[in-house]
């Protein structure tokens, strides 16, 4: 009985040890470089828990339509302004005003004057970002080190997005956010016209929509891709996307202030 | 001094605040002196509606709404051709200049049942 019972303890034990290694928070601890998760499977787009660390890194220095090659400065300055209508599916008013802005040296860029930035911008913007989910309020946090740092809400409870014309429109928009697979999906509509969605002033209108998808591909590597669509802005909907680096440490404290440059 | 200091900064802000969106999206406004010496107030609120430039002129009881209204980046250029309530033609033909200024201006001739007048619109 005794022996009998002693082999039952030897096969649940071996079968707690073969859930463990199939678990899904198991993997991070089984590879350094496997993506961690949550005990429900969930990827972790933030730290684990006794980690410091934030996704930094920006792999762009500006918005251009995926597949585009052209050259920028670090702050979205074209090398050759004849590239310019490569950036973006341009309308011609819009065109007219992003080379208008190219040209101008962005002296009128909001963020000159510590006017909020736009997501895109905020995700290539040095400084850092973090993702804090909160799953008992189904609601995704998003802290950000550069430019204002400010912080996004992704309600992630399944409500729709509002109707554009009918908000008053945000720097940020309203998101609203749902995982399909281990890519988390926000899409935000609601925004107003007082800020540049990128360094290089890429122009926007209140019917703009965002999607993001924001994907952890390995530990330190994060996907991340956008697709602008404003139809008065643009003549079709784009995508842009780029990577940025998980890196150890705290988001350090910095404050936008007017005059410094 | 303080108050003073605080008043100085947010109206440096203000005139700081940087161009947006559609450049003819907003309020504007044109104060000027007709041939008579009269005084003309006219004001246009427009809106880009993907298509065309859209709005009212001199919103209120009189006001007349418009669509229509074209603006060629190239230069620039922005046309309105309306006809009011009454049916009489509006018609008004500018530039727009500082177009990276919140206080953009759009000045050139306005054309109504009163005479042409230079106007000078500022965004407001």
């Amino acid at each position: 009985m005794k022996i009998r019972n002693h082999k039952k303890a030897l096969l649940a034990t071996a079968l707690v040890a073969v859930a463990s290694l199939a678990a899904p928070g198991f993997a991070s601890a089984a590879s350094p470089n496997a993506v961690p998760r949550y005990a429900d499977g969930k990827i972790r787009l933030d730290r684990v828990p006794g980690e410091k660390g934030y996704w930094d890194k920006p792999g762009a220095t500006s918005l251009v339509e995926k597949g585009v090659n052209v050259a920028f400065d670090a702050n979205g300055k074209l090398k050759n302004i004849a590239d310019a209508s490569k950036v973006a599916p341009f309308q011609p008013w819009a065109l007219a005003l992003y080379k208008f802005r190219q040209q101008n040296n962005f002296v009128d860029d909001p963020m000159k004057v510590c006017i909020g930035s736009g997501n895109p911008r905020q995700m290539m913007t040095p400084g850092g970002v973090r993702f804090i989910q909160d799953n008992n309020y189904q609601r995704m946090y998003m802290i950000f080190g550069g430019g204002n740092h400010v912080w996004r809400t992704i309600y992630m409870d399944g409500r729709e997005a509002p109707n554009a014309d009918e908000v008053t429109g945000t720097f940020l928009g309203l998101a609203v956010g749902k995982w399909e697979g281990d890519t988390l999906v926000a899409v935000s509509t609601g925004f107003n016209t007082r800020f540049w969605m990128s360094n290089g002033g890429l122009p926007h209108t209140e019917g703009l929509t965002l999607t993001e998808r924001f994907k952890r591909v390995s530990k330190d590597v994060l996907d991340y891709e956008v697709t602008i669509d404003d139809p008065r802005t643009y003549t079709r909907p784009w995508k842009a996307g780029w990577t940025l680096r998980w890196v150890p440490g705290d988001i350090q404290e910095q404050f936008c202030e007017t005059g410094r440059e | 001094m303080r108050v003073l200091f605080a008043a100085l900064l947010l109206a440096v802000a203000t005139v700081s605040v940087a161009q947006e969106g559609f450049p003819l999206d907003g309020t504007w406004r044109s104060e000027s002196t007709a041939k008579d010496g009269s005084h003309r107030t006219i004001v246009l609120i427009m809106q880009w509606d993907g298509k065309s430039v859209t709005g009212t002129i001199n919103p209120g009881p009189n006001g007349t709404d418009f669509t229509g209204g074209t603006l060629n980046p190239d230069g620039w250029k922005f046309t309105l051709d309306v006809k009011n309530a009454k049916g009489g033609p509006i018609r008004f033909e500018g530039t727009i200049s500082n177009l990276g200024k919140y206080n953009r201006v759009v000045a050139g001739k306005w054309t109504d049942a009163a005479g042409t007048i230079d106007a000078k619109f500022v965004h407001e």
